[in-house]
């Protein structure tokens, strides 16, 4: 078996694992100053007047914010038990990769049920769900998956999810 | 203004979104995200690295498309919105949004509308491609 080869199944046996759990609260102050910082003056992100005048139960997030709201919203006392003995997705591929290679975010999706909107208590749930390798001129590429779920607490309604590509050039 | 099955054919265009990508633009999002990599704030460790200065978060590129998407489709009706990083962005570029719609159709009786997105300097070099869906007010 190749290197190459034997990376790519060491990464393939790690298909499932569940690589983050937390709990997030979406704040007020953090989706307006998210919503300037990429250059959205839109009032829904920063009034709850415009916010109910458009429809939405309490002021919305813009649709990126669920990739960065764990920076902002992930307190250690909402953080449920079984989050914390989770390895981080880079500890856990990093034993099948050879070192040196330089980390690229390929993709990203999202796919929503409604809005995130200030107020919501979230719970995030990262599963690897693919990975691969690929060649590229004399490199390798090496492709991780990741697909987060956000659901609420208290209903447990999915909210949305995201797909976050990662590749690894070596 | 939202899009309604009234004022929607493949080929339409949403308004374009310009900005002009300056070096506070990206502390700014550094801050906003909590992406403190040095490559998108530090010039120093970016030029030591090899890179002509700091260059924007791909994430920000990605956002900055997503605001032209919902300008005209309404936060409420965004159903998918996924994006490929080509190029990176880098200050001093002036960056435009493209949102074309790519077809119509509906889907367990609701109308959907799918559209291409992408994000390009004013050279026409493109940072960003991708698509998003959205849900058609009747």
């Amino acid at each position: 078996m190749t290197t190459v080869a034997k990376n790519e199944a060491g990464l393939k046996s790690l298909i499932g694992t569940v690589t983050s759990r937390s709990v997030v609260v979406v704040e007020r102050g953090p989706v307006g100053e998210f919503a300037h910082a990429i250059f959205d003056e839109n009032p829904i992100y920063q009034t709850p007047g415009a916010a109910t005048a458009a429809g939405f139960a309490a002021i919305p997030a813009p649709p990126t914010f669920s990739f960065v709201m764990g920076h902002w919203g992930s307190f250690p006392e909402l953080q449920p038990s079984d989050g914390a003995s989770l390895t981080s997705i880079f500890a856990l591929v990093g034993p099948h990769l050879p070192p040196g290679g330089l980390i690229l975010h390929g993709e990203q999706s999202f796919s929503f049920e409604r809005p995130i909107v200030v107020g919501d208590r979230l719970v995030g749930t990262g599963t690897l769900t693919d990975a691969y390798a690929k060649a590229s001129g004399d490199k390798t590429m090496y492709f991780i998956v990741v697909e987060t779920s956000w659901r609420e607490e208290k209903t447990d309604d999915a909210v949305c999810s995201s797909r976050f590509n990662v590749i690894y050039r070596v | 203004m939202t899009l309604s099955a009234a004022n929607v054919s493949v080929g339409s265009k949403a308004p374009v979104r310009t900005h002009t990508l300056t070096r506070t633009d990206l502390v700014r999002y550094a801050g906003a995200s909590g992406d403190f990599n040095p490559m998108h704030h530090d010039e120093v460790k970016a030029t030591g690295a090899g890179q002509p200065s700091v260059f924007g978060h791909g994430m920000l590129t990605m956002a900055f498309v997503g605001s032209a998407v919902v300008d005209y489709v309404g936060l409420e009706n965004l159903k998918t919105f996924s994006v490929r990083f080509a190029k990176q962005t880098w200050p001093g570029e002036v960056l435009s949004t493209k949102v074309v719609v790519s077809g119509l159709r509906t889907e367990s009786g609701v109308m959907m509308v799918d559209l291409t997105v992408s994000v390009a300097n004013d050279a026409g070099e493109v940072k960003v491609t991708g698509v998003a869906s959205a849900v058609v007010q009747r």
